[in-house]
């Protein structure tokens, strides 16, 4: 049951009078909470089509023939799209990755083959959603079976099935990490900890709305409108319009309210695609909704990861000198992010700790399952997990505490801001604060007094730790630490802010929020420039790429709004301010602007206060009482911002270079009690502390942090997108993949610190990612209430109780996977 | 998935494999069958709607007798078609003389389906399966029974 409570450890910083820094009612929830919201299913056009698609029931098999001309006869079915069409009208998708899997060639529908259950293979639009639905059964598709890949493990060896045959093997993408001095590093340990295997399983994030568009063409342009939930338009585009043979002004992405997104909203360009193609053959607009099932089945699956051989160098007091690991990576059938999972680990490579020597050898390799992309904590929470779990199993195999473990080997906050042996920065934190703000929600003092009662009733009560990283603002030049030849380096993100003839303060964000807040912080920002009401401030809802507010990085993903979205309003929103005070300045007949103040919604001189010019009064004679003013006045009070984060492109050779511009942090501690007899655990107790730096809305804040937190107990204790042998996916509906509700949160405590950014224009970092923590807690904790009943090692990422069952059963299978030797 | 079993019929062995060769005998005996065509002596087509899961799956079966020994063996191959499914299945039928009369039966089936639907219904898939084997032995036995009782 949920028993929520809230903990605020003291703010270690000045609480500055303002908007900024307080949780005001959100300006987004009025028309939310009223069901006058409008997201992508809401925007209906005259005659539009409802598209469905027809689906593999194939993990791998040839497509042999297609024929559509039965649900094409059926009245009120205005046509269908093939995967013939599509690579007759488009060109592949563009490839991130070197070569084999530069190779792909990947079209919005399947061509001649199918990769994994669920790949569309056929588009049918009819005049209802359940026409198209049953019409859809009228195609009728031959295949000829192939064996599928579904073990990541098996997939290049001899024998084995090929998915891409133009690349010539299912390697997709390899590359060698290593920095600092390993030999030293371990020749000076005193234990070597071995652990065979760790496995981070397939999961993502459900969003409450799934996938969709209602894409217009307009033929006498040659431009198509998308009204769509991408959650990034920029990469969406850059993608869409060289395969679409057009150029990115012909695609205007326009978005209103999004359901969530997670970054499972980032790769829905091949349906995108298919819908512009079928806006243009049928000659009418067409609305597509993606079915729940769909979404499981094909949609966005987070990065499946296996960690081999890892050997880690450890003093006997518990001092990390340094690991070395090969990471194998699941793509999945296609690779329309990837390779990026790669090198993103990359930004938090020693995790919150003072490695100095790591090697891993990172393999990624394609399956015939869905396609992965990015998922809160991409490809981070992976490597995370990975960390954590090490610091764990080290503690374990060499009786120490992990309490200790950790503040031994924690950045300390006097090394901030830390360069990692790869060259990021960690911004600001200190870490052991937190752990022990989070220790304290829980009573970690008397939980060996709670250990020994639970005992009593027959219970195992295990603690354990979650310390992660929300790495945010990406520096897009890691990409070429992918490969080389791609032209992609910093970040950017636009603003506009203007004074309307009525002295109305517009504000237009590039950005495109998912239920985040953008219109309430950005308001907040703008207004303590100004020095008005946040209620004078009217924020655009939602992305257009028509606005003048959007750049080639466009977009809500990778926890950076809160840097680059809002210190492209505070960039622009200065500009107006300077500009306001250039216009009283004139109109004042020459007060010098450094006498000038902006208060109570208008600009005064500061001496003579009851000299002052509304803004109303400012945006009417700009707009339409201009005459006489000095022509060299340089003043329009329509400002547009871009801002640019201060990246250096990283060295590619090396691997090293500052890949995100702020690190947020959460710990997270998680308190669980098994049933030995089953396997069946609860978590009884939960606290989660978070440093986001300068907190804007400290509301929104956390309930980011409590939202990852659900994210994190669903996946750590029974979301997984699990296949058989034959690729068949066996959770793709809410049966077998429970998405945890209000009713399984534990009692969550919350606590805060806050540590400005010394690098960003508000101090503030980006957050909302930092969900591992709790898979990291969880699995922590499974392992402590295991000691000393078989000593079993959690060596999974998400243990369901017949998998804690089995570990308690049998410990003697995970145990196998460990050693220690002295050095 | 892979399911076999022995039975034994209180009937000769050329009773049994006539019913097993005749496409209207097999028709009585399968589960759900909505109408069934012969085409040849090998090959025989029918629209079934399997019991699956949450609810029945409608499929268009075609069967293939790719192999046989005549009193002896026989194998077949199924394929399915049904929407978001499709079924592959190859059994076979082993006929002995019992040891203490009448016909033993060794039978095995490999049952692969697959799609979305398939997905939904695996983990309920095994138990069905052994319940429809059972039901389609009986009927076979009914079946066979009668053969005999007719001569």
């Amino acid at each position: 049951m949920s028993d929520m409570s809230t903990t605020v450890a003291p703010a270690p910083v000045e609480v500055k009078k303002g908007w900024a820094g307080q949780s005001v009612p959100r300006k987004e929830d009025k028309r939310l909470v009223q069901g006058e919201g409008v997201f992508v299913d809401d925007v209906k056009r005259h005659g539009m089509g409802y598209v469905f698609f027809v689906r593999s029931p194939y993990a791998h098999a040839h497509i042999t023939s297609i024929d559509v001309s039965q649900a094409e006869a059926i009245k009120g079915v205005y046509g269908t799209l093939t995967g013939e069409e599509v690579a007759s009208l488009t060109d592949p998708f563009f490839q991130l990755s070197t070569p084999p899997g530069a190779h792909l060639k990947d079209f919005a529908l399947a061509v001649g083959k199918v990769r994994y259950v669920g790949e569309a293979v056929v588009a049918v639009v009819a005049e209802t959603r359940e026409l198209a639905r049953d019409a859809s059964e009228l195609v009728e598709i031959e295949y000829e079976p192939l064996d599928p890949v579904t073990d990541a493990r098996r997939a290049q060896d001899d024998g084995v099935e090929i998915l891409h045959e133009d690349s010539g093997s299912n390697l997709m993408w390899e590359g060698v990490y290593e920095w600092g001095d390993l030999d030293a590093a371990f020749a000076e340990a005193d234990k070597i900890v071995k652990i065979d295997e760790l496995h981070f399983h397939r999961f993502n994030s459900t969003p409450l709305e799934t996938d969709g568009a209602l894409v217009e063409y307009n033929r006498g342009v040659g431009q198509w409108t998308l009204y769509t939930n991408n959650q990034f338009p920029g990469f969406a585009a850059i993608m869409m319009g060289p395969a679409m043979r057009c150029g990115l002004d012909k695609l205007r992405f326009v978005t209103q309210d999004i359901g969530g997104g997670f970054g499972n909203k980032i790769t829905s360009h091949p349906q995108l695609v298919v819908c512009c193609l079928l806006a243009r053959k049928l000659n009418r607009p067409i609305q597509w909704t993606e079915w729940r099932t769909d979404f499981h089945l094909s949609m966005s699956h987070g990065n499946e990861r296996w960690f081999h051989d890892t050997e880690v160098a450890v003093k006997s007091d518990g001092t990390l000198l340094g690991f070395r690991t090969k990471a194998l990576d699941d793509a999945g059938a296609w690779l329309r992010y990837e390779p990026l999972g790669g090198v993103i680990w990359a930004q938090v490579t020693p995790g919150m700790y003072r490695w100095r020597n790591i090697r891993l050898e990172f393999t990624q390799v394609a399956t015939n399952k869905a396609p992965v992309s990015p998922n809160r904590g991409y490809s981070r929470m992976q490597h995370l997990w990975f960390t954590e779990r090490v610091i764990d199993i080290v503690a374990h195999e060499l009786g120490l505490d992990p309490v200790e473990v950790r503040k031994r080997n924690y950045i300390r906050a006097e090394d901030m801001p830390y360069e990692t042996p790869n060259g990021c920065v960690y911004d600001s934190g200190d870490y052991a604060q937190m752990l022990d703000v989070a220790l304290g929600l829980i009573g970690h003092d008397g939980i060996e007094a709670r250990r020994a009662e639970a005992s009593a009733r027959g219970k195992l009560l295990g603690v354990g730790i979650g310390s992660t990283l929300d790495s945010g603002t990406n520096n897009f030049g890691q990409s070429r630490m992918i490969n080389p030849e791609l032209q992609f380096s910093g970040n950017n993100e636009v603003a506009t802010v203007k004074l309307d003839i009525f002295g109305e303060i517009v504000v237009t964000l590039g950005t495109t929020p998912q239920g985040q807040g953008h219109e309430t912080t950005a308001a907040q920002v703008v207004a303590d420039i100004l020095s008005c009401s946040i209620d004078d401030v009217q924020v655009r809802a939602g992305h257009d790429s028509y606005w003048n507010s959007h750049a080639g990085f466009s977009g809500t993903y990778a926890s950076q709004f809160a840097v680059t979205g809002l210190s492209a309003v505070k960039g622009a929103t200065e500009m107006l301010a300077a500009e306001i005070k250039k216009l009283a300045s004139a109109i004042f007949g020459g007060v010098p602007v450094e006498a000038l103040e902006l208060a109570d919604g208008g600009v005064r001189i500061a001496e003579n206060p009851d000299a002052f010019l509304p803004f109303m009064a400012c945006g009417a004679i700009i707009n339409a009482n201009n005459a006489g003013l000095p022509e060299d006045l340089g003043v329009t009070l329509n400002c547009r911002y871009v801002y640019r984060p201060p990246f250096q492109v990283p060295d590619v050779e090396k691997k090293f270079g500052n890949l995100t511009l702020t690190y947020a942090a959460q710990v997270h501690v998680a308190v669980v009690e098994i049933d030995p007899e089953t396997g069946a655990y609860e978590v009884v107790d939960y606290a989660a502390v978070d440093d986001c730096g300068k907190r804007i809305h400290p509301q929104i804040v956390e309930g980011q942090v409590m939202g990852a937190t659900a994210q994190a107990l669903g996946a750590a204790t029974h979301e997984q997108f699990e296949y058989d042998a034959e690729g068949n996916l066996l959770t793709p509906n809410f049966y077998d993949y429970h998405v945890p509700h209000a009713l399984d949160m534990p009692p969550l405590k919350t606590g805060s610190i806050e540590s400005p950014s010394p690098f960003t224009p508000l101090g503030t970092k980006g957050m909302g990612e930092g969900g591992g923590a709790g898979i990291h807690a969880v699995c922590a904790a499974v392992q402590d209430a295991l000691r000393g009943h078989g000593d079993a090692i959690v060596w999974d990422s998400c243990n369901p109780y017949h998998r804690v069952w089995e570990m308690l059963s049998n410990p003697g299978a995970s145990r196998s996977l460990v050693s220690v030797v002295d050095a | 998935m892979n399911v076999s079993g022995e039975r034994t019929f209180a009937a000769p062995r050329a009773t049994v494999w006539k019913v097993l060769n005749d496409p209207a005998s097999m028709a009585k005996t399968m589960p759900g069958v909505e109408s069934f065509d012969v085409q040849d002596d090998k090959h025989w087509t029918a629209n079934v709607k399997i019991p699956l899961g949450l609810g029945g799956l409608k499929m268009k079966i075609a069967m293939e007798k790719t192999e046989e020994r005549e009193l002896e063996f026989a194998k077949m191959a199924i394929k399915g078609n049904g929407v978001g499914a499709m079924m592959n299945m190859t059994t076979t039928f082993e006929l002995a003389d019992a040891p203490d009369g009448g016909t033993a039966m060794k039978w095995a089936a490999d049952v692969k389906i697959a799609g979305p639907v398939g997905s939904m219904g695996q983990r309920v898939l095994q138990p069905i399966v052994n319940q429809q084997v059972d039901g389609v032995l009986a009927s076979l036995d009914a079946e066979v029974q009668e053969a005999l009782a007719a001569g």
